[in-house]
């Protein structure tokens, strides 16, 4: 458990870009690495965490909660919110009086093709966990192509790919 | 907050997500963190935090928990696989909105897809990758070539 605590808790202070950016690694490890669960089942975690309401920090309570039960949940969750949240606090106090610094700037634009790239491998990594089958890649490929390109509530392509699930699975 | 309680006005509060998207951790939890300080301190950033994430949680579980008693149906499986396949899909065309300001940039754009590669074909580390890619990053930035 202080095991889980800690992986977490280490978890949290890297994931920038958010909670897409460290979907891989946390399947690299609950999957390839300890063996806790099979790379559908965390795919299952996930679907289960965006269906609920709520923000998809979520998911992170239910690999918790798979590994070691409702008390492990909590503890995952809390371990990935905590070092964040106070990283949070205390620079959402200097940054407004940063506001000018030119290297603010730089910083942001340094971080747009990271998280690009971590958010990407966060999609494909939870969108491949049959391997790359012509039906995953159709369903992942229209979703992706329908948050791009429309405002549709993201609700509808989510109810739309367990739609499609059902009948190509 | 913003359109019904006009608690913070728009452009402070893009300003506020826009840093809390780029802050590691869960955005909306940040925002509520900072927004919390701002206004009652660290208690109020506490019962902001709290306040978003008690339902939710709660929520959640329930679903888990009703979804364990229907998981060995086939057909239940086969839908929640979809959901979750096409919540990878959202993810990828989040990233390719976020990227649009990469199109004019071909050093961003490589940067991006090495991320990319070493990540999901290579399986390396978070750790190992986050490091080596911030300080290209910054080196790209500080020369404008992102």
């Amino acid at each position: 458990m202080s095991q889980l605590a800690f992986y977490f808790a280490l978890l949290s202070l890297v994931s920038v870009g958010g909670i897409p950016s460290v979907m891989p690694e946390m399947q690299r490890v609950v999957v390839d690495v300890q063996g806790w669960m099979t790379a559908v089942e965390y795919t299952q975690l996930f679907a289960i965490a965006q269906a609920a309401p709520g923000p998809n920090v979520l998911v992170t309570a239910l690999i918790g909660w798979k590994i070691a039960g409702i008390a492990g949940g909590m503890v995952t969750f809390g371990a990935f919110c905590g070092p964040a949240a106070v990283l949070a606090y205390a620079i959402g106090g200097i940054w407004d009086r940063m506001r000018d610094a030119p290297w603010r700037k730089d910083f942001q634009r340094a971080l747009v093709p990271i998280s690009v790239g971590f958010i990407v491998s966060g999609g494909y990594v939870l969108a491949t966990p049959r391997g790359i089958d012509w039906q995953s890649a159709l369903i992942a490929g229209l979703s992706a192509a329908v948050l791009y390109a429309t405002r549709l509530n993201p609700l509808w392509v989510l109810g739309g790919g367990g739609v499609m699930g059902y009948f190509l699975f | 907050m913003v359109e019904e309680r006009r608690w913070i006005a728009p452009a402070d509060f893009a300003e506020v997500l826009a840093l809390c998207q780029f802050l590691p951790g869960p955005n909306v939890g940040n925002v509520s963190v900072v927004l919390g300080r701002r206004w009652f301190g660290p208690l109020g950033s506490l019962v902001a935090f709290a306040g978003l994430m008690a339902l939710p949680v709660v929520w959640v579980f329930a679903l888990a928990l009703l979804y364990a008693d229907f998981s060995s149906y086939p057909g239940v499986k086969a839908i929640v696989m979809g959901v979750g396949i096409a919540g990878g899909g959202l993810f990828i065309g989040t990233a390719f909105k976020l990227a649009k300001p990469l199109a004019q940039k071909p050093w961003g754009m490589a940067l991006a897809v090495a991320c990319f590669g070493v990540i999901s074909i290579g399986r390396v580390s978070l750790f190992a990758v986050l490091p080596v890619a911030a300080l290209l990053g910054w080196f790209a930035a500080r020369r404008g070539m992102v």
